[in-house]
């Protein structure tokens, strides 16, 4: 499920190591050798800030004093660059002075340990660092979880939506975005009251969380609207998941609580690959859909290929 | 921890974390790599080669103290420091080399 993967990691953290001394390497190991990490280990600046990319450790002990990019180099880098700008970085260093201390702080270290290591002070700053991260994620993560529904919130679709359309553009794959209204949501509310209207959305939330695949994107987008982005899915199977939710919907039992079926209506707005069409006018398209959805009787779906021209109506419920 | 500054020339030296269950693995094979290192070092001298004289001393002024042994990350420092003031020339450190050669020569695992 979508919010599943995006749960902060629970897995072992991994710690990427910078240090020209290959002894600091094996030293570190020894000492964190029972600790719940997994340390991976680079010799250089440069080789340091590509592994960095690669496998976006949790926490970077960074050597000051190396020959060619120094540590303050690889630091700036990786605070100047966004991708890499939240990973915490530790400095290590022999060097003693204080400016340096400050330096490393000023270029955005979390901490600083001095050389030789004492070992509980090592484990202690360590673990500090990871546990901080942990919270920091976690934090930014429930900001954009939908506190009633669990679904991504609005500002978790803006941020993927400009994402996956940039992604779709650059690599030319399809990219499929669905806009869903609950049918005469004000109606439920009003004869069942709010706390039975609540209820309809968290199962409707879960209904389309189950039906939507791992790289989905399910979201909701205002009060009884809900938007899933299908990163490499044409518009054609777009509109096939849309319409197994809308049956998925009207086919759940609410137990009284509404005492009448829920449908749902759709707008689909898909690429097979190529398009023109800019991110905030394949909303619209989406939009239009729902709304013709809606104006032929609800309880349907709609579709248009944006690399097509002119609006296709899918079978109707 | 370190009080081996005042023993005499001849008498062991033995890594702080010599009982350090953690560490005796790579305490081990620091000592066992150690008269390599020397050895690098002392060709150096030989090659008039200031700048790996240099790197050399650095490397072990960082890496020994972590094994448990501060006098000679002490000793390296000082190496390299002189390094840096006599400006490449190798002869005018050769105290230098010596004093970290013969601490080096006195380090045993147990």
């Amino acid at each position: 499920m979508t919010i599943g993967a995006a749960q902060p990691n629970d897995n072992v953290p991994i710690v990427l190591v910078i240090d020209d001394c290959v002894d600091v390497h094996r030293l570190l190991a020894a000492r964190l050798r029972n600790e719940a990490l997994e340390l991976v280990c680079e010799t250089s600046g440069e080789a340091g800030i590509e592994r960095v990319h690669q496998i976006e450790p949790s926490l970077v002990l960074l050597d000051l004093d190396m020959p060619g990019m120094d540590g303050f180099e690889v630091l700036r880098r990786l605070k100047d660059e966004t991708s890499t700008s939240d990973v915490p970085v530790i400095v290590l260093s022999g060097m003693q002075s204080p400016s340096d201390k400050v330096t490393a702080f000023d270029l955005g270290a979390v901490d600083y340990i001095t050389k030789p290591f004492d070992l509980m002070e090592l484990r202690v700053r360590i673990r500090s660092a990871l546990k901080m991260r942990h919270l920091i994620q976690m934090l930014a993560q429930r900001a954009q979880i939908d506190g009633l529904t669990g679904l991504w919130n609005r500002a978790h679709f803006d941020e993927r939506w400009a994402d996956e359309t940039k992604r779709a553009e650059r690599s030319g794959s399809p990219l499929s975005l669905a806009v869903f209204d609950l049918d005469h949501f004000k109606q439920v509310n009003d004869t069942y009251g709010h706390p039975a209207g609540d209820t309809v959305l968290q199962g409707v939330a879960r209904l389309i969380q189950n039906i939507a695949r791992q790289a989905d994107i399910a979201c909701r987008y205002g009060g009884e609207e809900f938007a899933i982005i299908m990163p490499d899915t044409t518009p054609e199977h777009a509109i096939n998941l849309c319409e197994r939710i809308r049956v998925a919907i009207i086919e759940a039992d609410w137990h009284g609580k509404p005492g009448q079926r829920i449908t749902i209506s759709a707008g689909v707005a898909g690429s097979t690959g190529q398009t023109s069409i800019g991110r905030a006018e394949w909303i619209e398209v989406a939009d239009r859909n729902l709304y013709r959805s809606k104006s032929e009787g609800r309880n349907r779906a709609s579709m248009t290929d944006v690399g097509s021209k002119g609006p296709r109506l899918a079978d109707a419920g | 921890m370190s009080d081996e500054q005042g023993t005499p020339a001849d008498q062991p030296l033995i890594s702080e974390f010599a009982s350090d269950p953690d560490m005796i693995e790579i305490v081990e094979y620091f000592v066992e790599e150690l008269p390599k290192r020397v050895a690098a070092i002392r060709s150096a001298v030989t090659d008039s080669d200031a700048q790996s004289l240099k790197t050399l001393a650095h490397q072990l002024k960082g890496a020994a103290p972590g094994y448990g042994f501060t006098v000679i990350g002490e000793a390296a420092g000082v190496l390299e420091a002189s390094l840096r003031v006599s400006d490449g020339s190798i002869e005018g450190v050769m105290g230098q080399v010596e004093d970290l050669a013969s601490l080096c020569q006195r380090v045993r695992i147990r």
